[in-house]
């Protein structure tokens, strides 16, 4: 091992705060002005320790005879062997020590659409939010049109884009290196665009072809296009941790269908958010067969067999609590 | 393009044959109780006035300030009637607190007292839990127990522990009153002391289920349960309810169904030990008789635009219309409201009897298919049953499916929720929806008939 060796102070998560070139061994550290690198840290002994080469050759860091002592793994010892990863702990400060050829590992892969980055994806997640609040307020707005109305719908829009994405973008200023405002517009963007997308294509469907678990279960669809959405804005964030948010946002999206699903069991006794499908649409746009009245009155019929049973079995047990 | 129209018809019928449960939030309210619960779907202007809350809430006490100052005739009739007038309060058992208050009378030189069922329900639904006492003009009081209880038309007979002096008379046949008539109605409202205040009889009102006589005269909390006399001292009626909305409109229970209480009381004997399967059983014979009643005649049929829409209307069932036409809304919407103006009381968070149904015509020429598809759907979500969640009752069911009959497509909703099978409350059905979608104009559809069989 050769030098010269670069002194590394360390945060806690890993990330290098300061680093210092020394050229010769020993090297000596601690509080003082007379040390090889000061250690600007109150718990740190004016002289902590020292690091020289061992008759091996192999560097290792003695303390002094300091009050705190070096911390190694949780551990304090006096005399640490420091190969290019030993991170110790003097005081409140973690150092590492590397050599000039310490060997490093090649470079990440950039798959960053370097193109696709700033003002582009963040008009066209702007444009994105405003076509859905414009659309929504168009398909919800019964009164007779007022311009005012819609230009609030998209004012609030695009503020909710501006505050969702700033925060994100501000956390990615935080703990990335870049604000990337504009990647987090459009994830917005599209994760709005593929929530409506979802409401109109479920009403669609399920009007369509009686398939009324589209709008039952609609909520838990949201619940996964909202983790996914936050997938991405945690992946704009940190890249090198994808598969740790993957996990992450897919519990958490668990947690919330649960959630929903046991609010809806106790508030209502089921499982669904609605009781019955409440999506009327143009009859033209049925797809399936209607039925008869009588098949639905036969409906009716059933169900009042089941409630009949529901109901003795809830007086049975209301008798037997109430004995 | 030429213009698009559309047409829906949401056609709704709630017949809450048997239980509905109250809702929280309605401008009449029945006066018991601190919580005044008020039945579920249209609000019933007539509610029992009941007992005394503990606090009387703003807007009821200033009535009393409509009291008529006491006629010398009023005066001869209270100084009479004094000896035989009574409070009836029920306690809770632990600490012997009273929960409501009402008031009473001693019938003829017996030891019956006749009040309103309302009055002693808790008593009778929960025995367990509720005693009552009675307290005198004097301020004696004593136990009471209870004889029977008449929940359809609101009256109970109570056994007391002294005898009356014979000054309320409870006539054999029906008393013949002519409108305009001095009624004197006496009790204690609002458990400030027992009061008389002085009214006019105005006709039998045939807008709730079961005759009421109609009092013009100040009814207040409290006073319920207490008589209505001539000012010969026949009582002609018991004091039961008033409306909210208006002045001085007070309804009474006919003496008649007291009479025929009495001799049921006279034969029985012994008083049933649970009054909860009577209870039952008189809420059942209601429903039979009420849906009945409903269905003698096949349903009337009006106009809506292109679409024919069956309504029950009868002198208990009202019908009223309304329009958004002058709103500033890009769409007209028609409705078309039938309810019963009446429900039977059952208990404070309970009741029932009562039956309504609605249409609505939502057209507009202007707006795009997809954005009234939008308002459409908007409109066809009401969740009344779903909301909350209810131990007494099961948990909401649903039927939906696209129906076509001979001229219209359709969607039709059932929903359902019952109550238990259990003590006294055994009805069915609970409520029940059914909603037509259509866009041709065509005959009703036969599942409203079919629904609340």
């Amino acid at each position: 091992m050769n030098g010269p060796w670069f002194i590394e102070t360390l945060a806690r998560n890993g990330d290098v705060l300061h680093r210092h070139r020394v050229n010769t061994l020993p090297i000596r550290l601690g509080r003082g002005y007379d040390n090889d690198f000061i250690v600007d840290d109150d718990y740190a002994a004016p002289r902590h320790a020292v690091i020289e080469a061992d008759p091996d050759g192999k560097l290792v860091l003695r303390d002094l005879g300091t009050r705190n002592g070096v911390i190694h793994k949780g551990r304090r010892s006096s005399n640490i062997v420091l190969t290019g990863d030993t991170v110790v702990r003097m005081g409140h400060t973690s150092l590492r020590v590397r050599a000039a050829d310490f060997p490093m590992p090649p470079e990440l892969l950039d798959r960053t659409m370097h193109g696709w980055e700033g003002t582009l994806p963040g008009l066209a997640g702007v444009l994105l939010v405003g076509a859905v609040a414009l659309l929504t307020m168009w398909l919800t707005d019964t009164r007779s049109f007022q311009l005012n109305r819609y230009l609030q719908a998209l004012a609030f829009g695009l503020g909710a884009a501006l505050l969702w994405s700033g925060l994100w973008a501000f956390g990615n200023r935080l703990f990335g290196r870049h604000a990337r405002l504009g990647r987090h517009l459009f994830i917005f963007g599209c994760g709005v665009t593929a929530l409506a997308i979802y409401k109109f294509a479920s009403s669609a469907l399920g009007y369509a072809w009686s398939l009324e678990m589209f709008t039952r279960y609609a909520s838990h669809v949201a619940i996964t296009l909202v983790a996914g959405m936050v997938y991405f804005h945690l992946a704009t964030v940190k890249p090198q941790h994808r598969q740790r948010f993957g996990i992450v946002c897919a519990s958490l999206a668990l947690l919330g269908s649960g959630l929903v699903l046991v609010g809806n069991q106790q508030r209502h006794g089921r499982l669904g958010d609605e009781l019955y499908m409440s999506v009327l649409l143009p009859p033209a746009m049925r797809a399936s067969r209607d039925h008869s009245v009588d098949e639905f009155m036969s409906q009716v019929g059933a169900m009042k067999a089941e409630l009949d049973i529901e109901r003795a079995r809830k007086a049975r047990d209301g008798g037997e609590a109430d004995e | 393009m030429k213009p698009v129209f559309l047409a829906i018809l949401l056609s709704c019928l709630a017949a809450s044959a048997a239980t509905a449960l109250a809702a929280r939030d309605s401008a009449a309210g029945k006066a018991a109780g601190s919580a005044p619960p008020t039945p579920p779907l249209v609000v019933p202007p007539a509610t029992p006035p009941a007992t005394t809350p503990p606090a009387p809430g703003p807007g009821e006490t200033d009535e009393n300030a409509a009291l008529p100052p006491p006629s010398s005739a009023a005066q001869q009739l209270y100084s009479d009637a004094r000896a035989d007038l009574l409070q009836i309060r029920m306690l809770l058992k632990n600490g012997r607190s009273q929960s409501t208050v009402g008031s009473g009378f001693l019938v003829g030189t017996g030891n019956l007292v006749l009040t309103n069922y309302h009055v002693v329900s808790q008593m009778a639904l929960d025995p367990d839990v509720y005693t009552g006492e009675y307290v005198d003009t004097d301020g004696n009081s004593g136990p009471i127990e209870l004889m029977a209880v008449d929940v359809l038309h609101d009256l109970a007979v109570v056994r007391v522990n002294r005898g009356g002096s014979g000054f309320f008379k409870v006539p054999e046949r029906p008393v013949k009153l002519a409108q305009g008539q001095y009624l004197y109605s006496l009790g204690n409202p609002l458990d400030l002391g027992f009061a008389i205040s002085e009214g006019a009889y105005n006709g039998v009102v045939t807008r709730s289920f079961y005759d009421q006589l109609m009092f013009t005269g100040p009814i207040n909390s409290g006073m319920s349960g207490g008589p209505s006399v001539t000012a010969t001292g026949t009582v002609a009626g018991v004091n039961v309810s008033k409306r909210r909305d208006g002045e001085l409109v007070s309804f009474l229970v006919p003496v008649k169904y007291a009479q025929e209480l009495l001799r049921k009381v006279a034969l029985q004997g012994a008083p049933p030990k649970d009054f909860n399967p009577l209870i039952g059983q008189q809420l059942l014979a209601h429903q039979r008789t009420m849906i009945d009643r409903l269905l003698d005649e096949p349903l009337s049929i009006k106009t809506m635009g292109p679409y024919q829409v069956p309504v029950r209307e009868s002198g208990q069932v009202r019908c009223w219309g309304r329009s958004n036409v002058k709103a500033e809304a890009a769409f007209t919407a028609d409705a078309i409201s039938c309810a019963m103006e009446s429900a039977i009381y059952v208990s404070e968070s309970q009741q029932t009897g009562h039956v309504s149904m609605t249409h609505h015509y939502v057209r507009s020429p202007t707006l795009h298919p997809l954005r009234f598809a939008a308002l459409a759907s908007a409109m066809f979500k009401v969740d009344r049953l779903a909301s909350g969640r209810d131990t007494r009752l099961t948990k909401p069911s649903c039927t939906e499916q696209f129906v076509r009959t001979k001229t219209l497509p359709l969607r039709a909703v059932a929903r359902a929720r019952l109550p238990q099978v259990r003590r006294a409350v055994q009805l069915y059905p609970a409520e029940r929806q059914c909603r037509r979608r259509a866009d041709q104009p065509a005959k009703p559809a036969r599942c409203l008939r079919r629904l609340i069989r």
